[in-house]
Protein backbone atom coordinates (compact mmCIF):
# COMPACT_ATOMS: atom_id res chain seq x y z
CA UNK A 1 0.00 0.00 0.00
CA UNK A 2 1.46 3.52 -0.54
CA UNK A 3 1.45 5.13 2.24
CA UNK A 4 1.83 8.91 0.99
CA UNK A 5 -1.66 8.47 -0.63
CA UNK A 6 -3.44 6.53 2.29
CA UNK A 7 -2.15 9.51 4.83
CA UNK A 8 -3.43 12.23 2.03
CA UNK A 9 -6.46 9.69 1.05
CA UNK A 10 -9.68 11.02 0.94
CA UNK A 11 -11.21 14.88 0.98
CA UNK A 12 -11.72 14.94 4.85
CA UNK A 13 -12.39 18.33 6.38
CA UNK A 14 -11.43 19.79 9.65
CA UNK A 15 -10.59 16.72 10.85
CA UNK A 16 -8.34 15.53 13.82
CA UNK A 17 -5.20 13.39 12.53
CA UNK A 18 -4.31 11.81 15.92
CA UNK A 19 -4.45 12.44 19.38
CA UNK A 20 -2.07 11.00 21.63
CA UNK A 21 -0.84 8.12 19.56
CA UNK A 22 -5.02 7.18 18.64
CA UNK A 23 -5.25 7.63 14.39
CA UNK A 24 -7.49 9.66 13.41
CA UNK A 25 -10.16 8.38 10.97
CA UNK A 26 -10.08 10.02 8.01
CA UNK A 27 -14.45 10.87 6.55
CA UNK A 28 -14.78 9.94 3.47
CA UNK A 29 -16.93 11.98 1.20
CA UNK A 30 -16.67 9.50 -2.07
CA UNK A 31 -16.60 5.97 -1.48
CA UNK A 32 -15.40 5.46 -5.08
CA UNK A 33 -12.44 7.83 -4.85
CA UNK A 34 -11.52 6.76 -1.69
CA UNK A 35 -10.93 3.46 -3.18
CA UNK A 36 -9.54 4.53 -5.76
CA UNK A 37 -7.43 6.67 -4.31
CA UNK A 38 -6.21 4.06 -1.63
CA UNK A 39 -6.22 1.40 -4.67
CA UNK A 40 -8.23 -1.36 -2.56
CA UNK A 41 -11.21 -3.18 -4.25
CA UNK A 42 -14.12 -3.35 -1.73
CA UNK A 43 -13.23 -6.02 0.12
CA UNK A 44 -9.36 -5.29 0.96
CA UNK A 45 -11.29 -1.76 2.05
CA UNK A 46 -13.66 -3.41 4.51
CA UNK A 47 -10.94 -5.94 5.79
CA UNK A 48 -8.87 -2.77 6.52
CA UNK A 49 -11.59 -0.95 7.90
CA UNK A 50 -12.34 -3.42 10.44
CA UNK A 51 -9.06 -4.31 11.69
CA UNK A 52 -8.95 0.06 12.50
CA UNK A 53 -12.04 -1.00 14.07
CA UNK A 54 -10.76 -3.57 16.32
CA UNK A 55 -7.68 -1.39 16.94
CA UNK A 56 -9.58 0.81 17.98
CA UNK A 57 -11.93 -1.51 20.10
CA UNK A 58 -8.83 -2.53 22.08
CA UNK A 59 -7.64 1.04 22.55
CA UNK A 60 -11.15 1.68 24.41
CA UNK A 61 -10.77 -0.94 26.31
CA UNK A 62 -7.54 -0.17 27.76
CA UNK A 63 -8.69 3.59 28.80
CA UNK A 64 -11.89 2.33 30.17
CA UNK A 65 -9.67 0.64 32.60
CA UNK A 66 -7.93 3.40 33.24
CA UNK A 67 -11.03 5.73 33.43
CA UNK A 68 -12.61 2.83 36.10
CA UNK A 69 -8.75 3.03 37.97
CA UNK A 70 -9.27 6.68 38.31
CA UNK A 71 -12.43 6.95 39.39
CA UNK A 72 -11.94 4.59 42.18
CA UNK A 73 -8.82 6.65 43.40
CA UNK A 74 -10.59 9.98 43.44
CA UNK A 75 -12.76 8.76 46.78
CA UNK A 76 -9.96 6.94 47.97
CA UNK A 77 -8.37 10.57 48.23
CA UNK A 78 -11.66 11.80 49.17
CA UNK A 79 -11.97 9.69 52.70
CA UNK A 80 -7.81 10.27 53.19
CA UNK A 81 -9.21 13.65 53.38
CA UNK A 82 -11.85 12.99 55.19
CA UNK A 83 -10.06 11.55 58.29
CA UNK A 84 -7.40 14.30 57.90
CA UNK A 85 -10.23 16.89 58.38
CA UNK A 86 -11.78 14.76 61.94
CA UNK A 87 -8.30 15.24 62.90
CA UNK A 88 -7.99 18.31 62.58
CA UNK A 89 -11.05 19.19 64.01
CA UNK A 90 -9.97 17.55 67.19
CA UNK A 91 -6.61 19.49 67.55
CA UNK A 92 -6.47 21.78 70.17
CA UNK A 93 -9.20 20.41 72.51
CA UNK A 94 -6.90 17.90 74.09
CA UNK A 95 -9.61 15.06 73.78
CA UNK A 96 -8.19 12.07 72.00
CA UNK A 97 -9.97 10.57 69.16
CA UNK A 98 -11.65 7.32 69.75
CA UNK A 99 -11.97 4.88 67.26
CA UNK A 100 -13.22 1.34 66.17
CA UNK A 101 -10.62 0.41 63.57
CA UNK A 102 -10.55 -3.12 61.76
CA UNK A 103 -7.95 -5.40 62.77
CA UNK A 104 -8.43 -8.22 60.43
CA UNK A 105 -11.65 -9.08 58.20
CA UNK A 106 -14.50 -8.92 60.71
CA UNK A 107 -12.84 -8.13 63.77
CA UNK A 108 -12.39 -4.57 65.18
CA UNK A 109 -10.38 -2.85 68.23
CA UNK A 110 -10.35 0.80 69.85
CA UNK A 111 -8.30 2.72 69.39
CA UNK A 112 -7.42 6.39 71.02
CA UNK A 113 -5.30 8.65 69.06
CA UNK A 114 -3.89 11.45 71.21
CA UNK A 115 -3.49 14.77 69.72
CA UNK A 116 -0.22 14.39 68.47
CA UNK A 117 -0.70 17.33 65.42
CA UNK A 118 0.19 14.75 62.57
CA UNK A 119 -0.16 11.97 60.58
CA UNK A 120 1.82 9.74 58.10
CA UNK A 121 0.94 9.34 54.89
CA UNK A 122 1.52 6.29 52.62
CA UNK A 123 3.60 7.48 49.56
CA UNK A 124 4.20 4.14 48.07
CA UNK A 125 6.77 2.18 47.30
CA UNK A 126 7.21 1.02 51.20
CA UNK A 127 7.33 4.66 51.85
CA UNK A 128 5.57 6.58 54.56
CA UNK A 129 6.00 9.86 55.76
CA UNK A 130 4.71 12.23 58.79
CA UNK A 131 2.98 15.12 58.20
CA UNK A 132 1.53 18.14 60.07
CA UNK A 133 -2.36 18.20 59.50
CA UNK A 134 -1.76 21.04 57.35
CA UNK A 135 0.69 19.76 54.92
CA UNK A 136 -1.19 16.16 54.64
CA UNK A 137 -3.82 18.12 53.71
CA UNK A 138 -2.24 20.04 51.03
CA UNK A 139 -0.18 17.18 49.70
CA UNK A 140 -3.37 15.02 49.49
CA UNK A 141 -5.66 18.00 48.06
CA UNK A 142 -3.08 18.24 45.13
CA UNK A 143 -3.13 14.28 44.45
CA UNK A 144 -7.18 14.78 44.00
CA UNK A 145 -6.59 17.87 41.66
CA UNK A 146 -4.30 15.48 39.88
CA UNK A 147 -6.47 12.44 39.57
CA UNK A 148 -9.26 14.98 38.51
CA UNK A 149 -7.49 16.67 35.81
CA UNK A 150 -6.33 12.95 34.97
CA UNK A 151 -9.59 12.11 34.64
CA UNK A 152 -10.84 14.86 32.59
CA UNK A 153 -8.03 14.43 29.64
CA UNK A 154 -8.98 10.67 29.75
CA UNK A 155 -12.59 11.23 29.25
CA UNK A 156 -11.78 13.64 26.03
CA UNK A 157 -9.20 10.69 25.03
CA UNK A 158 -12.23 8.72 25.31
CA UNK A 159 -14.88 10.88 23.68
CA UNK A 160 -12.31 11.33 20.46
CA UNK A 161 -11.74 7.63 20.44
CA UNK A 162 -15.60 7.48 20.15
CA UNK A 163 -15.79 9.65 17.10
CA UNK A 164 -13.44 7.52 15.35
CA UNK A 165 -15.14 4.24 16.09
CA UNK A 166 -18.51 5.91 14.89
CA UNK A 167 -16.87 7.43 11.66
CA UNK A 168 -15.15 4.51 11.21
CA UNK A 169 -18.44 2.52 11.24
CA UNK A 170 -20.39 4.87 9.01
CA UNK A 171 -17.36 4.52 6.57
CA UNK A 172 -17.82 0.58 6.63
CA UNK A 173 -21.86 0.86 6.17
CA UNK A 174 -21.25 3.43 3.13
CA UNK A 175 -18.68 1.38 1.68
CA UNK A 176 -20.41 -1.95 1.65
CA UNK A 177 -24.02 0.25 0.59
CA UNK A 178 -21.48 1.29 -2.50
CA UNK A 179 -20.96 -2.30 -2.96
CA UNK A 180 -24.19 -3.18 -2.90
CA UNK A 181 -25.73 -0.69 -5.27
CA UNK A 182 -22.48 -1.07 -7.76
CA UNK A 183 -23.53 -4.65 -8.08
CA UNK A 184 -27.18 -4.24 -8.28
CA UNK A 185 -26.38 -1.46 -11.41
CA UNK A 186 -24.23 -4.16 -13.07
CA UNK A 187 -27.04 -6.81 -12.94
CA UNK A 188 -29.43 -4.33 -14.08
CA UNK A 189 -26.68 -3.41 -16.81
CA UNK A 190 -26.37 -7.36 -18.24
CA UNK A 191 -29.98 -7.81 -18.44
CA UNK A 192 -31.07 -4.36 -20.12
CA UNK A 193 -28.05 -3.52 -22.93
CA UNK A 194 -27.24 -0.09 -23.27
CA UNK A 195 -27.36 0.97 -19.41
CA UNK A 196 -24.33 2.75 -18.93
CA UNK B 1 -26.40 4.17 16.04
CA UNK B 2 -25.08 2.50 13.22
CA UNK B 3 -25.93 3.48 9.52
CA UNK B 4 -27.92 0.16 8.22
CA UNK B 5 -26.80 -1.62 5.48
CA UNK B 6 -29.19 -1.25 3.30
CA UNK B 7 -28.00 -0.47 -0.61
CA UNK B 8 -29.88 3.23 -0.63
CA UNK B 9 -27.80 5.76 -1.89
CA UNK B 10 -28.18 8.79 -0.14
CA UNK B 11 -25.13 11.02 0.03
CA UNK B 12 -23.48 11.63 3.27
CA UNK B 13 -22.00 14.52 3.96
CA UNK B 14 -19.04 15.19 6.69
CA UNK B 15 -21.75 17.66 8.81
CA UNK B 16 -24.19 14.04 8.71
CA UNK B 17 -21.27 12.88 10.08
CA UNK B 18 -20.52 15.23 12.20
CA UNK B 19 -24.40 15.08 13.46
CA UNK B 20 -23.93 11.34 13.86
CA UNK B 21 -20.59 11.63 16.04
CA UNK B 22 -22.48 14.05 18.25
CA UNK B 23 -25.31 11.84 18.79
CA UNK B 24 -23.40 9.33 20.23
CA UNK B 25 -21.37 11.25 22.32
CA UNK B 26 -24.84 12.34 23.59
CA UNK B 27 -26.17 8.73 24.06
CA UNK B 28 -23.11 7.62 25.57
CA UNK B 29 -23.32 10.79 28.31
CA UNK B 30 -26.66 9.64 28.61
CA UNK B 31 -25.81 6.35 29.75
CA UNK B 32 -23.47 7.97 31.69
CA UNK B 33 -25.99 10.27 33.76
CA UNK B 34 -28.66 7.39 34.47
CA UNK B 35 -25.94 5.54 36.18
CA UNK B 36 -24.88 8.58 38.29
CA UNK B 37 -28.07 9.77 38.93
CA UNK B 38 -29.06 5.81 40.13
CA UNK B 39 -26.12 6.28 42.34
CA UNK B 40 -26.96 9.46 43.79
CA UNK B 41 -30.53 7.98 44.44
CA UNK B 42 -29.12 5.35 46.80
CA UNK B 43 -26.72 7.54 48.43
CA UNK B 44 -29.47 9.66 49.27
CA UNK B 45 -31.97 6.99 50.20
CA UNK B 46 -28.76 5.64 52.63
CA UNK B 47 -28.35 8.85 54.57
CA UNK B 48 -32.43 9.09 54.91
CA UNK B 49 -32.16 5.61 56.71
CA UNK B 50 -29.17 7.01 58.80
CA UNK B 51 -30.77 9.54 59.65
CA UNK B 52 -34.05 7.76 60.61
CA UNK B 53 -32.11 5.16 62.79
CA UNK B 54 -30.32 7.84 64.83
CA UNK B 55 -33.75 9.42 65.67
CA UNK B 56 -34.57 5.88 67.41
CA UNK B 57 -31.42 5.46 69.23
CA UNK B 58 -30.78 6.46 72.57
CA UNK B 59 -26.84 6.40 72.42
CA UNK B 60 -25.14 9.60 73.16
CA UNK B 61 -22.10 8.41 70.99
CA UNK B 62 -22.42 7.20 67.66
CA UNK B 63 -20.18 5.66 65.79
CA UNK B 64 -19.04 7.47 62.25
CA UNK B 65 -17.37 5.88 59.67
CA UNK B 66 -14.79 8.11 58.07
CA UNK B 67 -12.20 6.87 55.56
CA UNK B 68 -11.29 3.33 57.00
CA UNK B 69 -12.88 3.77 60.92
CA UNK B 70 -15.77 4.35 63.26
CA UNK B 71 -15.15 7.50 64.83
CA UNK B 72 -17.13 7.91 67.98
CA UNK B 73 -19.04 11.10 67.28
CA UNK B 74 -21.82 12.66 69.63
CA UNK B 75 -24.89 11.90 67.86
CA UNK B 76 -25.71 15.54 67.23
CA UNK B 77 -22.55 15.82 65.39
CA UNK B 78 -23.34 12.89 63.35
CA UNK B 79 -27.20 14.55 62.61
CA UNK B 80 -25.59 17.80 61.52
CA UNK B 81 -23.33 15.87 59.22
CA UNK B 82 -25.50 13.78 57.35
CA UNK B 83 -28.19 16.93 57.05
CA UNK B 84 -24.85 18.60 54.97
CA UNK B 85 -24.45 15.51 53.13
CA UNK B 86 -28.20 15.11 52.29
CA UNK B 87 -27.87 18.63 51.01
CA UNK B 88 -24.90 17.89 48.75
CA UNK B 89 -26.19 14.65 46.93
CA UNK B 90 -29.47 16.51 47.07
CA UNK B 91 -27.78 19.35 44.87
CA UNK B 92 -25.94 16.89 43.01
CA UNK B 93 -28.99 14.77 41.75
CA UNK B 94 -30.90 18.10 41.00
CA UNK B 95 -27.92 18.79 38.69
CA UNK B 96 -27.81 15.43 36.60
CA UNK B 97 -31.36 15.85 35.91
CA UNK B 98 -31.49 19.07 34.61
CA UNK B 99 -28.34 18.07 32.34
CA UNK B 100 -30.42 14.53 31.65
CA UNK B 101 -33.30 17.08 30.37
CA UNK B 102 -31.06 18.52 28.26
CA UNK B 103 -29.11 15.72 26.86
CA UNK B 104 -32.70 13.87 25.79
CA UNK B 105 -33.58 17.60 24.09
CA UNK B 106 -30.53 17.63 21.96
CA UNK B 107 -30.25 14.05 20.74
CA UNK B 108 -34.33 14.50 19.99
CA UNK B 109 -33.22 17.23 17.85
CA UNK B 110 -30.42 15.37 16.33
CA UNK B 111 -32.73 12.62 15.75
CA UNK B 112 -35.18 15.04 13.59
CA UNK B 113 -32.42 16.31 11.63
CA UNK B 114 -31.18 12.68 10.70
CA UNK B 115 -34.48 10.66 10.14
CA UNK B 116 -35.06 13.82 8.34
CA UNK B 117 -32.33 13.08 5.90
CA UNK B 118 -31.93 9.75 6.24
CA UNK B 119 -35.30 8.03 6.54
CA UNK B 120 -35.29 4.14 7.53
CA UNK B 121 -31.50 3.98 6.39
CA UNK B 122 -30.36 4.97 9.60
CA UNK B 123 -31.20 3.49 13.10
CA UNK B 124 -30.86 6.11 16.32
CA UNK B 125 -32.89 3.46 18.67
CA UNK B 126 -31.43 1.33 21.03
CA UNK B 127 -31.12 -2.81 20.41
Amino acid sequence: MDYSLSSSSSSSSGLVSERRGIPGASFVEDVQMYLHQLGLDVNSALAFLQERLQQYKLVEMKLLAQQRDLQAKIPDIEKCLDIVATLQAKKGTGEALVTDFEVSEGIYSRARIDDTGSVCLWLGANVMLEYTYEEANALLEKNLENAKASLEVLVDDLQFLRDQVTITQVTIARVYNWDVHQRRSKQVGTTVVGDS
Amino acid sequence: MQKQGGGSEIEVTWEDQQNINKFGRLNNRFHEIEDEIRLAKEANENLEDASNELILTDEEMVRLQVGEVFVHTPREDVENKIEQMKEVTMKNLEKLEEEKDSVVAQMAELKKILYGKFNDSINLEED
